[in-house]
């Protein structure tokens, strides 16, 4: 009976049913799209399109709409009726991958978003010669200020969004790479890179509580495009030529010794011998693809970057692998991100770029060329013999602070082989069409080899310790797992609700091992440290390190959008850091923005959006390392128990090297932002502007207590060193940013996109340090340095002032013989002479197209910092030290009469570091392409640094806002900064179908 | 790894369940806590922790830029000429030299530092360890030496003890820091052991510190810096402290003055109380670095170039007698090479009378700003073997019997034992084969002491109880009583308000 009833049933429904067919291509290309879901609306029925596009589905006599869905494609409802055959043409879903903006733990619609945030897409990125990410967006969004001095290809640029964020902890904008917080800027590959979006108040940073009060930088890589089952092929090369720029004009060898210099008979353009013009090459090829709900990116970069100073190298091999697939109709989607980027460093001795500027200009490079008077033949050949065993050959005197450049860079070697993987799983499931949950897992792991060597002939150093290498080791692995559920609804009329709530855990841990040693018979570089004779003592040593840190948060964002008028969002997040004391573990971080565009309530004439919106939140900070709470006792001195046995016998001691403060807890950023969104003229015209007010309060910082004194933070402690960290200050800052954007202007057949964009600054003001008992006036950072400059700070930071001001005496004049004439020589008496820091950025992108033609070039630029020339301010005088070292003789050097002073520090060597710099050009052509396998060729050229105009004299008016990483001390461009180069480029790209 | 996801499943689920656990154990994988000393079950422990306090003497004594230097370069003896650029160091030598120094200067603040870390250091170890007796002694006496130190360059300075609590500390004045050195001697010197080892101190050292005291009273305990107060002379007191030492039999003079500072010093009889440096174990002495011309570095293979900075006063060069061997204090002459060649300054300056060729000559030209930089002759008191590394091997004397012979003398002198202190002063001169003395005034005490004691960071001490600190000599001139104390450093007195300025700053 069973049998038969199912029987029945069965036979029923074939006899309702009927089949229908088709085919769906993609609008643009008009190619079959395979994998394409095709539901029958309200049920879930349904099938999948196969490799021609095509599918058969049956349909019952209630069926009214089929649905056919894809990836990255507008969906599309077709009625049923009595048709059999649907030809479909699903278009790309360009609204949704344009308003999409990227704000953690999920996206936004563009026009929702109510906190300060810019989107930077592919198009819009700087053009050239970029090993570092970053680089892409310098000068593209306004409040974020992308810096770095001298042209070394190692060296980071520096970051910094809406000024200084802190001085005791980082300052850096938090990067989020596909989720991964604080993923290592080196594990991605500028190619790779789909856009970035920038959280730049505190509101939208918020949702990362701690890690997010320096702002946040998504960063977004390109995925797999998800059209049909044959792959496109992307390969992009480019060649790029370095020659430095802008060396700092010095005295000729005659001038030199017509200035008193010591002649030792030679001519020799030192920094002629230690620059190159460095020849730089870069492939990315990538594959992407896509079946079924499948799709993937492959991607391989690899980068070589020669410096202009011979001797530096970085080499970079990155792969990525990113996969994206759908299961369950697409209900569960599944995301996988591999990449591995190993990068290899070369670099000279920092001080050689000095040296080459200063060393006498009359020595030879090597000691045979030199000719001593009245010398006879013997006495010759023993002084070169001496020279060949002892340094090499080279030419070198014992003299202060004199070492012989070219020897320099060919006689120390610095490398780093660097390593980083970041993976990252990524679940979401669909358990209805309101709520998705989703988890994902990551690691970001970077290991770092550094290696150092000086050989035994090495004057510098290596030469007394007879030869000396090392080698260290730096690991760090975050562990992040986090789960999120989101609901989404209209909650009621016109009233649309997100909620997003979630948990997250973060594992820091960093691990480190070195070892050097000493006396090489063989210079055997930083391989064979078994060769070194000595292993203990001075110029060796071993030594290792571990830490780890545990952060657990959670929140909650709810967004409201009311009738796409009005717009409210609140988010919180909390918490909970292993580093802290007990009693300040857990921090709550709260936001709430509001905004309403009033184009949609108004008639605002030509405003097509006018979205005043507000915003406030709170952020916070982490300590630089997380054992600051706890009293740790650390190695003290070697102590032998018996001095008759100083090897046997020995202990290392145990001393408490830092000061506990278990009162330790979060430093806050609390920001409060008024910014407009505005368009005009149908969207011909967008920008942004905002305003915005931080107050840092609790700051960290390693502060100076009493030693010997009772640890206020710990009863029964003492301070046993001269500092502790605490969280001692307030700080406020403020400042304005303007974008605007005009779209499509028509000169003739010439389409131009400008885009302007510039941030005024009110400076970061200290407005009180002090905690407990301690109550700090000012803190005085940043000595000029050696000879002779080593005890006199210029940069104090005062309470109830900006941070960097330069303090010292002010230069009035010269006497007849040259002698300087100062406001004062008591350092009581010394003035505020100025800032560092800038008052404004500003950055002006253009690009251009003409037929197959496009130009695009940025100008960008800094005012109102001051910049310490050190090189002026150590080696412009002709005074005694004048005979062993050459001066520099700048546009801005006083020159009648001569000064003739021992170098002192005052405003005669601060000089106004405004700038503009025509950043970065490039010129492309797209060739038609007729055929079959190829759907895409550019050539191009460009050119980086091709202009700078400012008054600075030194080596590069950037702005520095820190000094070798130290935040008090900004505005220095010390002595060891790289040379500038300007590159110029020329590569082609083409892709394969 | 494996560890990681274990705690991160942990972690998450913690984080998940939101609340019920909101405290994290923080993790300490390198050095160790409070808990692991309290349950350590080593012996050599305490005599670990002991070492470490002493760790923080050794700390930076024999180097440049603190107590050391602003003790030295301050006196007549010394001097840190400019050469052009070089030590210009904004002055701070200059001024510390010609007692002109500001408040802000940054060496100041290191030797207050240097010696507060010493009572941190101690005050935390008798905190942790109450009960331990004769730990509890030595470190009481520890302390009580940079109280001395402290009295002695600051004067009015906070006493902090191991049971003060919280809070920025109050000020003390001189004479209660004069009453506290006094009885942290007396109440722990019995307990001291009676043992000579000389990085260490014992009932011996203990004394010697106490007849320091003493012999200064005159000093310390005026209320108006840089006026000697007769009436509160504790001559002979001090005596008595210092005849405990005699009597003791430990120690006596070596009958070569140099070998209390060799390389290998350690078993020196007249050695008291030193400072172990070594290269290897506890590095931080440097003075040839300090003290010798850049060329000098191949003069001793040096591992790194010396800096040509301390330079010894011409005046003070004259004053040794003939046949007085101390004169070998002194570095002169031509400098030449490990392998005996010239050594030539390539860049000597036009007028510099000694030509290219090194040649250190008693005159210095000028103290600032454009010195020759192979001006006047260098401390050469401290062997410096061949190869030497930044730091030497040689123990600093901080205390030696030789001291405890001529501190006798200057009480016996001042008592109006004339006699017996020429005696005393006369057993110094003649191991040095200086001429013995036949007579006796405060300038000839005061000048033996300095060829005695040149650059052991004595001089500025002695001249201030001789009341000659603030005199005139070659490029300084007369200086103000209130420079007998050093300013309390500005980073202290903004560290902690209590802090009142010492008068005349």
């Amino acid at each position: 009976m069973v049998s038969v009833l199912m029987i029945f049933s069965i036979a029923s429904a074939f006899a309702q049913g009927r089949e229908v067919s088709g085919t769906v291509l993609d609008a643009t290309l008009r190619d079959p799209l395979p994998g394409v879901t095709v539901l029958v609306k309200g049920t879930t029925r349904g099938t999948t399109t196969d490799l021609d596009g095509k599918f058969k589905l049956d349909v019952q006599p209630g069926d009214a709409t089929l649905v056919f869905s894809f990836v990255g494609f507008t969906a599309q409802e077709v009625a049923i009726g009595n048709q059999s055959v649907f030809n479909i043409e699903l278009a790309e879903d360009i609204q949704s991958l344009q308003e999409a903006v990227v704000i953690g733990y999920g996206t936004q619609d563009k026009k929702e978003i109510t906190s300060a945030v810019t989107n930077v897409g592919t198009e819009q990125f700087n053009r050239g010669n970029f090993p570092n990410p970053t680089q892409l967006l310098q000068g593209k969004v306004a409040g974020l200020s992308v810096t770095r001095a001298g042209g070394n290809p190692n060296s980071q640029p520096t970051l910094r969004l809406r000024g200084i964020s802190s001085f005791g902890a980082t300052q850096s904008p938090l990067i989020v790479l596909d989720g991964v917080i604080g993923a290592s800027i080196d594990a991605v590959d500028p190619n790779d890179i789909e856009s970035f979006d920038v959280l730049k108040d505190a509101s939208a940073a918020a949702i990362y509580g701690t890690r997010g009060a320096a702002g946040v930088i998504l960063i977004t890589t390109k995925k797999g495009s998800s059209k049909k089952g044959v792959s496109n092929v992307t390969i992009n090369t480019f060649g790029a030529v370095e020659v430095p720029t802008n060396l700092i004009p010095i005295l000729s060898p005659e001038e030199f010794v017509a200035r008193g210099g010591t002649d030792y008979g030679s001519r020799t353009d030192w920094r002629d011998e230690v620059t190159q013009t460095a020849l730089n090459g870069t492939v990315n090829a990538s594959v992407t693809g896509g079946f079924e709900n499948t799709n993937y990116l492959a991607s391989v970069n690899y980068r070589n970057n020669d410096g202009i100073v011979k001797g530096t190298n970085r080499e970079t091999l990155n792969t990525r692998f990113n996969l994206n697939h759908g299961a369950l109709q697409n209900r569960l989607r599944m995301n996988m991100g591999l990449a591995y980027t190993q990068t290899n460093t070369t670099d000279v001795n920092g001080e050689a770029v000095r040296y080459a500027t200063i060393y006498n200009p009359t020595a030879p490079i090597f000691e045979r060329d030199f000719i001593g008077t009245g010398e006879s033949t013997v006495d010759r050949d023993t002084r070169i013999a001496n020279a060949n065993r002892d340094f090499g050959g080279y030419f070198q005197r014992p003299l202060f602070d004199y070492f012989n450049p070219v020897a320099l860079i060919n006689q120390q070697k610095f490398t780093n082989d660097i390593k980083s993987a970041i993976y990252s799983y990524r679940m979401e499931y669909d358990l209805s069409d309101k709520f998705i949950i989703a988890t994902q897992f990551s690691e970001d792991r970077l290991s770092v080899n550094s290696t150092e060597f000086f050989s035994y002939q090495d004057y510098n150093v290596g030469f007394g310790r007879s030869g000396s290498a090392g080698q260290s080791l730096f690991n760090r692995t975050t562990s992040i797992w986090n789960g999120t559920i989101r609901f989404q609804d209209e909650i009621f009329d016109k009233m649309d609700f997100t909620f997003l709530g979630g948990a997250e855990t973060q594992i820091f841990n960093e691990n480190g091992f070195n070892a050097s040693s000493s006396r090489f018979l063989f210079d055997q570089g930083a391989n064979n440290l078994g060769a070194g004779g000595l292993r203990f003592g001075p110029g060796t040593g071993m030594g290792s390190f571990a830490t780890r840190a545990v952060l657990n948060s959670v929140f909650g964002r709810a967004n409201f959008n009311y009738n796409n008028t009005y717009f409210f969002s609140a988010s919180v997040r909390a918490e909970t850091y292993s580093g802290f004391g007990k009693e300040n573990q857990t921090g709550i971080f709260p936001a709430v923005t509001a905004g309403a565009d009033l184009t949609q309530v108004l008639d605002m004439g030509p405003f097509s959006q006018f979205k005043p919106r507000v915003s406030l939140g709170v952020v916070g900070q982490l300590p630089p390392s997380p054992t600051l709470a706890l009293g740790i006792f650390g190695n003290g001195n070697r102590i032998p128990l018996n001095l008759a046995e100083p090897i046997n016998s020995v202990f290392v001691g145990v001393n408490q090297l830092s000061n506990p403060n278990p009162q330790l807890k979060w430093e806050t950023t609390q920001e409060l932002n008024f910014g407009l969104d505005y368009a005009l003229l149908n969207g011909k015209i967008t920008g942004t502007m905002d305003y915005w007010r931080r107050n840092i309060s609790d700051l960290l910082f390693n502060t100076q207590v009493p030693v010997g004194a009772p640890n206020e933070f710990l009863p029964g402690n003492f301070y046993t060193a001269t500092t502790i960290w605490a969280n001692i200050a307030d700080l406020s800052s403020a400042g304005f940013e303007f974008l605007v954007n005009v779209n499509n202007i028509k000169l003739g057949a010439v389409n131009w996109n400008p885009s302007a964009n510039f941030t005024i600054y009110r400076r970061t003001t200290i407005d009180r340090i002090g905690v407990g008992s301690i109550s700090l006036p000012e803190i005085r950072q940043a000595t000029p340095g050696s000879p002779g400059q080593n005890n006199n700070e210029i940069v104090w930071n005062r309470v109830g002032e900006e941070i960097g001001n330069f303090y010292g005496p002010k230069f009035l004049g010269l006497t007849e013989n040259g002698e300087y004439i100062l406001s004062t020589e008591r350092p009581e008496e010394f003035e505020n002479l100025g800032n560092g820091l800038p008052t404004a950025d500003f950055g002006f992108s253009n690009s251009f197209s003409y037929k197959n033609w496009d130009l695009n070039f940025l100008l960008r630029g800094s005012v109102g910092h001051l910049i310490y020339n050190s090189f002026r301010g150590f080696y412009e005088n002709a005074d005694g030290a004048s005979n062993t070292w050459n001066s520099v003789v700048t546009k801005n050097t006083p020159t009648n009469p001569l000064v003739t002073s021992t170098p002192t520090f005052s405003d005669l060597y601060l000089e106004r570091g405004d700038f503009v710099r025509l950043d970065n050009l490039q010129l492309g052509y797209n060739l038609p392409v007729k055929s079959a396998a190829i759907s895409n060729f550019r050539l191009y050229a460009g050119v980086q640094n091709l202009f700078t105009i400012t008054q600075f004299s030194g080596v590069d008016p950037e702005v520095r806002w820190t000094d070798d990483g130290n935040p008090l001390a900004p505005g220095i461009e010390r002595r060891n900064t790289y040379f500038v180069p300007r590159t110029w480029t020329a590569g082609l790209t083409f892709t394969l179908k | 790894m494996l560890r990681s996801i274990k705690s991160l499943f942990v972690g998450g689920l913690v984080a998940v369940s939101m609340g019920s656990c909101w405290e994290l154990e923080q993790e300490v994988l390198t050095g160790v806590t409070q808990e692991d000393l309290a349950n350590s079950p080593r012996p050599e422990l305490i005599e670990v922790l002991k070492q470490s306090a002493y760790a923080a003497v050794v700390g930076n004594w024999g180097g440049h830029g603190g107590m050391y230097s602003i003790n030295e370069v301050s006196s007549d003896q010394l001097a840190i000429p400019q050469k052009g650029a070089d030590w210009e160091d904004g002055g701070i030598w200059l001024r510390n030299h010609r007692h002109t120094w500001a408040v802000g200067d940054g060496a100041y603040n290191g030797a207050w530092q240097y010696c507060f870390r010493i009572v941190g250091e101690t005050n935390l170890l008798l905190q942790q360890y109450p009960d331990v007796e004769a730990l509890g002694a030595e470190l009481r006496v520890l302390r009580a030496l940079a109280y001395l130190w402290l009295i002695d360059n600051f004067g009015n300075v906070p006493i902090i003890v191991e049971t003060d609590r919280g809070g920025n500390p109050p000020q003390n004045t001189r004479a209660e820091v004069f009453a506290f050195i006094e009885s942290s001697i007396k109440d722990n010197v019995d307990l001291l052991p009676k043992t000579n080892v000389k990085t260490n101190l014992n009932y011996w050292t203990a004394h010697m510190i106490l007849a320091k005291l003493y012999l200064n009273a005159e000093v310390y305990l005026s209320t108006t810096p840089g006026v000697l107060d007769p009436s509160k002379g504790r001559w002979a007191d001090a005596e008595a402290a210092l005849d405990v030492i005699i009597n003791s039999g430990q120690y006596s003079l070596t009958p070569n003055f140099f070998q209390n500072f060799s390389a290998t010093n350690a078993n020196s009889t007249e050695n008291m109380f030193t400072l172990p440096y070594d290269a290897n174990n506890a590095g931080g002495f440097n003075i040839h670095h300090m003290t010798f011309h850049y060329v000098n570095q191949a003069t001793f293979n040096l591992v790194e170039q010396p800096w040509n900075g301390y330079t010894a006063l011409e005046e003070f060069y004259n004053s040794f007698e003939a046949g007085d061997l101390r004169k070998g204090s002194l570095r002169e002459g031509i400098q030449r090479s490990s392998t005996g060649v010239d050594l030539i300054d390539a860049s000597a300056e036009a007028g510099d009378p000694d030509g290219p060729v090194v040649n250190f000559t008693p005159e210095i030209n000028q103290l600032a700003p454009n010195a020759f930089r192979q001006a006047g002759t260098r401390i050469n008191k401290f062997e410096v073997p061949l190869g030497s590394a930044n730091s030497l091997n040689n123990d600093f004397p901080i205390f030696r019997y030789g001291d405890v012979i001529l501190m006798k003398a200057e009480c016996a002198w001042k008592l109006g034992r004339t006699a017996d202190a020429i005696a005393l002063v006369n057993q110094i001169r003649t191991r040095s084969s200086a001429p013995a003395l036949t007579t006796l005034d405060a300038d000839i005490l005061l000048a033996e002491r300095g060829k005695e004691f040149f650059a052991e960071g004595q001089r500025r001490s002695d001249l201030i109880r001789f009341g000659k600190y603030t005199a005139a000599w070659w490029e300084k001139p007369a200086s103000q009583p209130f420079r007998t104390l050093f300013p309390i450093p500005q980073g202290q007195l903004q560290a902690n308000p209590n802090l009142t300025q010492n008068p005349g700053y």
